[in-house]
């Protein structure tokens, strides 16, 4: 699904992310955890083709990720950034609409509108359509934009990738676990799925393989399992933790302090 | 939603068409006969009575000129605001309008020499490049000094548009002062606008710069929605954004100062227009974009045949007239500003 071998993206002299070699398989869902200035965002966005890295290769579905058309590649790639407008004087699901946008020239068809719709009730913003965009709470306009990137990918391309960076901040218990349910339904569909999460027994429990940053560099690409081990946890984040098992999924359970 | 876009386009349209047969009766000079006598006799005689040449020479050129740089100076000031993201970009208060003004003055004083021998059409058409270039390199001058890292400035934006427009106004007071040229010497043309001056020459170089210009802007409203995400958003859905830049600065400028160039500064158009169209449609450009081109043919045509009706036989300059207008809306999207900051 995707090949990278030997990115590396720098700011004059320092180096963001350095020597990044990664496959990765159709149908997985990644997450990408690490402390802060590791450089997730910042792989997101190499992955995203939003800054000027360097690679020796970079391909996606075994063609060379610069090959794709600028508006060919919106139908297989999607990325929900971590900041989002705050100020957008459209209606909520001309916003979402906009996602439908790399599909029709000048007017929406019935199906965009059915997308649209079925997006914003399954990330549950429906009743925000009637409300004003800059009243919205912080995860209402997430999940609104949520709703955008999938109507994005809804087509019939295989083995699609989604961006996340951060998706989870800002809402709730039950809707991070939905959105991440939405995800994971994703991925099953054989696409491909890379996620910035924070919390790293959220990612324990949904990723299929966690790939851990630490000073641009990766510490480890794996299963979560091996990645999340008391010693390399507690010396990346250079904080105390002991490791537990989750009592349902027997997935690793981290706790710090 | 489509159905109710339908009905204001159809409605605008409709005043715009009464507005226009309303213009074509009124005036300082009223006709004999009907307008559709007087075209027709016309055609069959070749030679102008007086109705005929008031009429056909006069009043329909201008008619037409107020349509066209209604329509003009609507849709680049809508497309400014979405390239800037903010409803206080138009062409006037960040400066475009002025610079194309003084690159028209200079063109009047410097190039009079060589467009005393030029047929009409192509030293009108010098006269709208230069414009144009004037325009071009204003805007440009604004964007570089008010964009970093995709973000704008407003502040910086209006302010590049106060310092170009007193730069303008010096030259061009001063080129006044000092001209001979009977076109330059008139200050409240460059500054309040006018369109007495249309003859079908100016129409039809206008018309077409016009219309290619609007046909580019219209398929924006897209990617000007999208921009409302940010720049990297946008270019997720597809959009190639510094294209999209690239062209509404030369379209609009090019629009700009073709209109200017003939008609001087007929200012807040730009920001009216979709002020009042945002009330409606918030800020779908998809939307806005059609509109404003039809409401600002429809406000500006107003506004024309009150400024040459109101003080008859004199004329009102018509900039007065669209000041009236704009001020005022400059000032509540002031206040809103004010709002938000709290």
């Amino acid at each position: 699904m995707i090949q990278i071998h030997d990115l590396n993206f720098r700011v004059k002299d320092r180096f963001l992310l350095k020597t990044i070699d990664i496959e990765i398989k159709k149908g997985e869902l990644i997450a990408i955890v690490g402390p802060n200035g590791a450089g997730k965002s910042t792989f997101l966005s190499c992955l995203g083709s939003e800054i000027p890295y360097q690679a020796k290769q970079f391909s996606l579905k075994n063609k060379d990720i610069n090959s794709y058309k600028k508006d060919e590649i919106p139908l297989h790639r999607a990325k929900f950034s971590q900041h989002q407008s705050a100020e957008i004087n459209l209606k909520n699901d001309e916003i979402v609409l906009m996602g439908r946008y790399p599909y029709f020239k000048n007017d929406a068809d019935i199906s965009d509108k059915e997308i649209v719709q079925n997006w914003m009730r399954k990330t549950e913003t429906q009743h925000l359509i009637d409300r004003e965009y800059e009243q919205l709470s912080g995860g209402e306009k997430q999940r609104l934009h949520l709703a955008r990137v999938f109507t994005q990918l809804e087509n019939n391309v295989e083995n699609k990738l989604l961006l996340l960076d951060e998706p989870l901040n800002n809402l709730d218990v039950a809707h991070q676990f939905k959105t991440l349910h939405l995800i994971k339904e994703f991925t099953n569909k054989n696409n491909t799925a890379l996620v910035v999460l924070h919390d790293l027994n959220i990612a324990s429990q949904f990723a299929d393989r966690l790939i851990l940053l630490n000073k641009g560099m990766i510490e480890l690409f794996d299963e979560p399992t091996k990645v999340l081990t008391q010693e390399r946890i507690s010396r990346v984040y250079q904080y105390p933790c002991i490791l537990h098992q989750h009592p349902v999924t027997n997935q690793p359970i981290i706790l710090f302090g | 939603m489509k159905k109710k876009i339908a009905v204001y386009k159809l409605t605008f349209f409709i005043v715009l068409l009464v507005a226009l047969v309303t213009a074509l009766y009124l005036g300082a000079y009223d006709f004999n006969h009907s307008v559709f006598e007087i075209v027709s006799t016309y055609f069959k005689t070749k030679t102008h009575t007086a109705d005929s040449f008031v009429l056909i020479e006069l009043r329909i050129p201008r008619i037409l000129m107020a349509i066209l740089t209604g329509a003009a100076l609507s849709i680049t000031g809508t497309s400014l605001q979405g390239l800037f993201k903010n409803p206080l970009a138009s062409p006037d208060l960040i400066g475009i309008t002025s610079g194309a003004v003084l690159f028209a003055a200079l063109t009047i004083v410097f190039g009079s020499a060589v467009m005393h021998f030029l047929p009409p059409f192509l030293s009108y058409t010098l006269l709208s490049i230069m414009a144009f270039l004037g325009a071009l390199l204003t805007m440009w001058f604004v964007y570089k000094m008010a964009t970093s890292n995709g973000k704008t400035h407003i502040l910086i934006l209006l302010l590049s548009g106060v310092a170009i427009s007193a730069l303008s106004g010096a030259v061009t007071g001063f080129l006044t002062y000092i001209s001979t040229e009977e076109e330059l010497r008139n200050l409240t043309f460059w500054s309040l606008g006018s369109l007495a001056g249309s003859n079908w020459w100016k129409v039809c170089l206008v018309f077409v710069v016009v219309s290619i210009g609007s046909f580019r802007l219209l398929k924006k409203g897209k990617t000007l929605n999208a921009l409302m995400l940010g720049e990297k958003e946008a270019a997720h859905l597809g959009f190639d954004i510094e294209k999209t830049k690239r062209e509404i600065i030369i379209i609009s400028s090019l629009m700009v100062g073709c209109v200017v160039a003939f008609n001087g500064t007929i200012g807040f158009i730009g920001l009216v227009v979709p002020y009042i169209l945002r009330f409606v449609f918030n800020s779908n450009y998809n939307i806005l974009l059609p509109l404003s081109m039809i409401l600002g043919a429809v406000i500006l045509l107003i506004a024309d045949t009150i400024s040459r009706t109101i003080v008859i036989p004199a004329e009102l300059p018509i900039g007065i007239l669209t000041a009236i207008m704009g001020a005022p809306v400059f000032i509540s999207i002031l206040i809103n500003y004010k709002r938000k900051l709290k």
